[in-house]
């Protein structure tokens, strides 16, 4: 079988991630023999099965995916009361075994179709205790030797067919490699300052430093690239979602993807690759017409979804165009002035990103085809939290084009550095549109100064005074200080500046988990003179501006983006630490306060498993729904039971959502949480997106 | 007996167990930090570590501390912290309890030869930067 280069990408990651999961059942299955009725741990182990089963169909591995369904299948057995006995249990390792045998094997061509079969009859027939598989496909290789002789006894370990070149690493680990080179070459560049103020000497002129920096220059380059993967990793998704999506619509519809070879940050493609999948969702769903319609408009049967990768500067552009019907702006107009975010008088480049508002983006998204209805809010939020951004243009007939831009990486951010008040702060390159030179034209409209760039009027404000450290220069004119026009995801504005200092890469620290969160700054920075260098966060920083924050009011051109009104708490309830964790994560990066008891404070909303020991979920909702003050408390049962009698279960005790962890992701949380808490209201028609 | 170190503020003297010590930074240069709330002073390098600077007046409920010569960094969960003092930290013994205190993250009065020292308890002092409803 002919394996293209992308799927063979797609191919490794099956192999590291069965690695991992394999692992995982071998432990649980050891567990499940000692603890045969414990229903967490055999939903644990039911759980990896499944997502290996789905896993292994995606890159196609038909063997492997008939070895998992059987061992599913003994698994819902024993869910439904089977006992768990020793020779169930060793026919399930030895599907694990005989999997671990066979992924590789498999993936370097071989048919293992033997194997296999006998692996599910076993399964299917536990009896017998199961006998180590022969090994009718002879791998290739050296004749054994002594150390590859088979072991005496029946448990014969799989021999070892190649030597490893990969070794998994935790992302985590990476990013302290990254963070500790980052502070090597800024304690380098602090060197170089000492002995230029004591000795007189340029660090240059010194060979040892001049080495010491080279060295730290190529070692930090190597560590970034270490968490490079390439764009093409989420081709084949994508194209396995159009292809869904179209036959499932009726549409005729091709792919394009190019620049898959370009090669970004792998936390970044993360948090790129739902946003990616929902826009090519979106551009069948909603862009391409059906090919009648195509065919009556003058247009090919097929209509084309092109998803461009490219390298810009230190930026990745992915653009993701079809040639549709576009947007319907007047019905973006019309839904905004419904939902009381009127956008008379705002221009249609404009106007068109109300389409990012929770309120227009969710029920024009969530759709049977679109799944999980991830919407164009969440798509620019889950941007946002890599730095990155999204534009949109749209003409109507022709079709439509999102320009998504990331940073390559996180772990340097290029700043434009700026001196206000006398102090120098870093705004992120990617935020900055434009830096204007002093003697731009400052305006007044509708009691707002703005300032022209170009053929654009925007508000401008003092970056200062926003900033509350100095009284900055009130509505005075300014137009001798330069400015920075900066764009926060789908609103743009200026600041006046005291000077504009140049760009440099910086190293930016977050400022921890001891403080609170502060709106106006992404992190901070050490300079090499030991000072600190702020960095701003743009979007809180135009929020703020906006909304005439410590400076000067500024009415906004364009309503806001409807912002939470103030922390909503939510009680996390999950005896599982870890879901705990990430749910209570979650929730509080977006901006809820997460509570572990009832005790002190009343929650706004209730997030809870089902499988517990003591009480479990559905008694709790069933008791939070006898108690009269909390009928109306909203509760989201997250749990990995996925059938559709669970559900009905949950939903009848009084759930108001039901969320599989196996598909719980910080999207979907978030989303049905603020939908539940009336912050992200659903309009009863679409927008045309 | 408990030996502590005596930390002035104001006309106060606070005491902190010895282990909860890291270091004491004489005349830290400080960034302020735009828009963060009365307890943060701001941020200083700490051996190329980025570190907040917290005012231990107002995290104690009191006035914000006036001057600061000298930064008392702490080791919390989250990683060092530096606590404003308005003199240089000195050790001592605490000999008894002289009384109870009601200032947040406080546990006690204790006399300290001459002086009456309140003993701090840094993890509940640091909880004053999250309070309640005010993240």
């Amino acid at each position: 079988m002919e394996v293209t280069g992308q799927e063979a990408r797609f191919r490794a990651m099956f192999a590291e991630e069965a690695e991992g999961r394999l692992a995982t059942l071998g432990e649980l299955l050891l567990e499940l023999e000692r603890n045969g009725e414990d229903q967490e741990l055999l939903s644990s182990v039911f759980r990896e099965a499944h997502t290996l089963k789905g896993a292994a169909a995606v890159v196609g591995l038909a063997d492997v995916l008939r070895v998992a369904h059987a061992m599913e299948e003994v698994l819902e057995g024993l869910r439904r009361g089977d006992p768990a006995t020793p020779a169930a249990v060793d026919a399930l390792l030895g599907a694990v075994d005989g999997m671990r045998e066979m992924v590789p094997a498999v993936l370097a061509g071989e048919d293992r179709t033997g194997h296999a079969d006998r692996l599910v009859a076993a399964l299917h027939d536990p009896t017998p205790a199961l006998e180590p598989p022969p090994d009718p496909e002879p791998a290739p290789g050296p004749p054994p030797g002594p150390a590859s002789a088979p072991a005496p006894g029946p448990a014969q370990p799989a021999p070892r067919r190649e030597r490893r070149e990969t070794v998994r690493l935790r992302v985590e680990r990476l990013d302290e490699l990254v963070r500790l080179v980052g502070e090597a070459s800024a304690a380098a560049l602090r060197v170089g300052r000492v002995v230029t103020d004591q000795l007189g000497v340029e660090p240059a002129g010194v060979p040892e430093l001049h080495d010491l920096s080279r060295i730290l220059e190529s070692l930090q380059e190597r560590t970034l690239q270490a968490r490079m993967v390439p764009f093409g990793t989420i081709a084949e998704p994508l194209r396995r979602t159009a292809r869904d999506l179209a036959r499932s619509l009726g549409k005729a519809v091709e792919l394009e993807l190019r620049g898959q070879e370009t090669e970004l940050d792998r936390g970044v493609l993360e948090q790129v690759a739902d946003p990616m999948l929902h826009l090519v969702r979106n551009a069948i769903d909603h862009g391409i017409e059906l090919p009648e319609a195509r065919l009556a408009a003058g247009k090919p049967r097929y209509g084309t979804v092109r998803v461009h990768a490219a390298q810009l500067g230190s930026e990745v552009v992915v653009t993701v165009a079809d040639d549709g019907q576009g947007i319907d702006l007047a019905r973006v107009r019309q839904q905004a002035g419904e939902a009381g975010d009127a956008l008379d008088g705002v221009g249609d480049d404009e106007a068109i990103y109300a389409i990012f508002r929770s309120g227009l983006s969710t029920a024009a998204t969530v759709s049977e085809v679109s799944g999980r209805g991830v919407g164009l809010d969440v798509v620019r939020a889950s941007l946002a939290s890599v730095r990155g951004r999204v534009e949109v243009h749209s003409e109507p007939g022709t079709g439509s084009e999102f320009r998504l831009s990331v940073p390559i990486t996180l772990a340097v951010l290029p700043c434009l550095l700026v001196e206000a008040a006398g102090r120098r702060f870093g705004v992120p390159m990617h935020s900055v549109v434009s830096a204007e030179a002093a003697g731009w034209s400052e305006d007044h409209v509708e009691g707002q100064v703005v300032i022209r760039v170009r053929d654009t009027i925007l508000p401008v404000s003092d970056l200062a005074a926003t900033l509350g450290v100095t009284a900055g220069q009130g509505g005075a004119p300014a137009s001798d200080s330069p400015a920075v026009v900066v764009a926060s995801m789908t609103r743009r504005h200026a600041f006046r500046v005291d000077a504009l200092l140049g760009q440099r890469n910086v190293v930016v620290k977050d400022l921890g988990r001891l403080l609170p969160r502060l709106a106006l700054l992404a992190g901070a920075s050490l300079e090499p003179d030991g000072s600190i260098l702020l960095v701003l966060d743009v979007s809180g920083l135009v929020d703020r501006a906006r909304s005439g924050g410590a400076g000067r009011p500024a009415p906004s051109p364009t309503p806001a983006v409807p912002a939470p009104a103030g922390p909503a708490s939510v009680l996390v309830v999950d005896d599982t630490a870890v879901v705990r964790e990430l749910e209570r994560s979650i929730l509080e990066e977006a901006g809820y306060r997460a509570l572990a008891a009832l005790a002190d404070t009343p929650a706004d909303l209730v997030v809870t498993d089902v499988e517990m020991p003591n009480c479990d979920g559905l008694e709790l909702t069933r008791a939070i729904r006898g108690q009269p003050a909390l009928t109306g408390l909203p509760v989201v049962v997250a749990t990995s039971r996925f059938s559709d009698a669970d559900r009905r279960l949950a939903m009848d005790a009084g759930a108001d959502a039901y969320l599989v962890k196996g598909d719980l992701d910080r999207r979907t949380l978030l989303e049905v949480v603020g939908r539940l808490l009336g912050r992200a209201v659903q309009p009863a028609g679409g927008a045309g997106r | 007996m408990t030996r502590a170190i005596l930390l002035p503020v104001g006309r106060d003297w606070y005491a902190l167990p010895p282990v909860a010590l890291q270091e004491v930074v004489a005349g830290p240069v400080v960034t302020d930090v735009p828009t963060a709330p009365a307890t943060v002073r701001g941020l200083f390098n700490v051996r190329g570590q980025i570190v907040p600077l917290l005012d231990t007046g107002a995290l104690l409920g009191l006035e914000p501390t006036a001057a600061c010569p000298f930064a008392v960094v702490v080791q919390t969960a989250h990683g060092p912290a530096g606590l404003a003092v308005t003199g240089m930290p000195e050790p001592a013994e605490l000999a008894w309890l002289v009384g109870p205190t009601r200032a947040r993250g406080t546990v006690g009065a204790y006399a300290a030869g001459e002086r009456v020292a309140v003993m701090l308890d840094p993890l509940a002092l640091m909880a004053q930067l999250h309070p309640p409803g005010g993240r």
